[in-house]
């Protein structure tokens, strides 16, 4: 079988998701991976600038509405072996109309340093 | 761990040296979910063309199509795009449940932290490109068995090649819309639940009872009626291949009286009787084709050249002229593919021949000039603009 349903789970309203644009990699700072650990607090100005503070980072972004909207695909069904079985299909879990785009340079967080005694 | 309380929030804010009274009183702690880590192996993102975002929403589906050697396309209910992986070189995080500062402003009670769980990242995401529906295929599929006639012993035999809408669904990679536009477009009728194509011979033979019909009753070619035409050939032919005949030749109409009738066309019956003489040979003389060609189209039509467009090529430069046989759907479905089969056949063409043979390339609101200035290379003969391959022809 070559078709692929992609298939709307929006009979009671698909979820609208936000994407978040950050340059370069994620990589997680522990050993255990990523699952579970915390990216960072996310806060808006109140001229809603979207604030980043990730690690020792501060980046501030831009609120994007975007043109082309996106839409999140699940795969599902992939129990068999190979690129699709006759049950895969995908699903479509959400929505994505707004990007908050990161595309500044990060701001380091210079904490105080404490006078020798 | 556990999950960042306020004062944690506040905390790294004054580090930050950042003035909370300059934010928004609501803030967003955001976390790996627990299936972010497997990365993007069954989550994507895919870039909606207009019209395509409404359609989700309302509950429709999409569907992608494509064998292992073919591209894959995605399909909306009528319309075809192509899929393509756009790269981009940064973090795309989707986060549910996060919200925008317009949301977060419409609720001013709100001061909470919000913990959202970034459900996935990828680096890029699926693009689509509309494009042309892949059709060609459909013919391919329905010319491997065509319908031969009741009386043909083929058919009594057990064959495979044969399809169902649903079958057609699954092979073609077009949208379910374009796809049954196509089969009526090629007169494809369905016979016992499969959808097949008539030869050519039993096509013509049927034409042929039909036109006798209009001649030995003298109906007038816009007012041929079912009935008498069902009631007369019957006998000859399944009834259901007759009318296929009529709708495929002519326009239905009802009358006032409720009297189903067909207007037929004259140009698609002079074209299918021009294609059956010129079948038998590989090039005709062209004053004394067009003399057979207008004996043989029933009494008051006439024949005419431009009835073949995109079926017969005259060739202007051979004495005496002469014409043959070329079938626009016997070429090429790719577009370079296409120019390069009919530079190889001709050398230069003019605007005004090489038009029908080109113009079902078009894109949605392309026009065959913009396909002649990327695809030939324009010069002047006697006068004449002609267009040749912008390359060499092997």
């Amino acid at each position: 079988e070559a078709a692929f349903l992609v298939r709307s789970e929006g009979a009671g309203g698909l979820a609208q998701w936000v994407l978040m644009e950050l340059q370069g990699e994620v990589e997680p700072r522990q050993s255990g991976g990523l699952a579970g650990s915390l990216l960072g607090d996310l806060h808006y100005t109140r001229e809603g600038v979207p604030v980043l503070i990730v690690g020792h980072h501060i980046l501030y972004g831009k609120v994007v509405q975007l043109e082309k909207p996106f839409a999140v695909l699940v795969k599902r069904g992939a129990g068999e072996p190979g690129p699709a079985g006759p049950h895969t299909h995908y699903t479509v879990t959400a929505l994505i109309k707004t990007k908050l785009l990161f595309k500044t340079r990060p701001k380091p967080i210079i904490t105080n340093v404490p006078k020798k005694v | 761990g556990a999950m960042r309380s306020r004062a944690e929030v506040d905390a790294t804010l004054q580090t930050a040296k950042l003035n909370p009274a300059e934010l928004l009183p609501a803030a967003h702690c955001l976390s790996f979910g627990p299936q972010a880590g497997i990365g993007t192996g069954d989550c994507c993102l895919l870039q909606l063309e207009p019209g395509l975002c409404a359609e989700l929403e309302a509950g429709r589906s999409l569907v992608i199509r494509g064998e292992k050697d073919e591209q894959a396309v995605l399909c909306s209910k009528d319309k075809t795009y192509d899929m393509k992986i756009a790269d981009t070189s940064n973090m795309l995080l989707f986060i549910p449940g996060c919200k925008t500062p317009e949301e977060l402003n419409a609720d001013q009670a709100s001061c909470d932290i919000i913990h959202s769980q970034i459900a996935g990242f990828s680096s890029n995401y699926w693009e689509l490109r509309r494009c042309r529906p892949k059709l060609k295929k459909l013919r391919k599929l329905l010319m491997e068995d065509p319908y031969e006639g009741p009386d043909s012993r083929k058919d009594q035999t057990l064959t495979f090649s044969k399809y169902t809408t649903e079958d057609l669904l699954s092979l073609i990679q077009a949208s379910e819309e374009e796809i049954l536009h196509q089969l009526q477009v090629i007169d494809a009728c369905k016979i016992e639940g499969y959808w097949r194509i008539l030869e050519f011979d039993y096509e013509m033979k049927l034409l042929n009872h039909v036109t006798q019909l209009i001649d030995s009753e003298s109906w007038p070619l816009s007012k041929v009626p079912l009935r008498t035409c069902l009631e007369e050939l019957g006998s000859l032919e399944p009834r259901e291949m007759i009318e296929h005949i009529l709708l495929s030749y002519g326009r239905k109409y009802i009358d006032d009286a409720g009297e189903v009738y067909f207007e037929m066309h004259e140009d698609k019956i002079c074209r299918a009787i021009a294609q059956m003489l010129l079948q038998n040979a590989v090039k005709f003389n062209l004053s004394e084709f067009q003399e057979v060609w207008q004996q043989s189209v029933p009494e008051g039509m006439t024949a005419r050249l431009d009835q073949l467009k995109g079926l017969a090529l005259v060739d202007k430069t051979s004495r005496p002229e002469t014409i043959f046989l070329l079938k626009v759907e016997d070429l090429p479905e790719d577009n370079q593919e296409r120019f390069n089969s009919l530079f190889s056949i001709r050398e230069k063409w003019t605007e005004v021949d090489i038009t029908p043979y080109i113009q079902d390339l078009c894109a949605e609101k392309q026009t065959v000039g913009a396909l002649l200035t990327k695809y030939a290379r324009s010069s002047t003969q006697n006068g004449v603009k002609v267009y040749n391959s912008r390359r060499p022809i092997s």
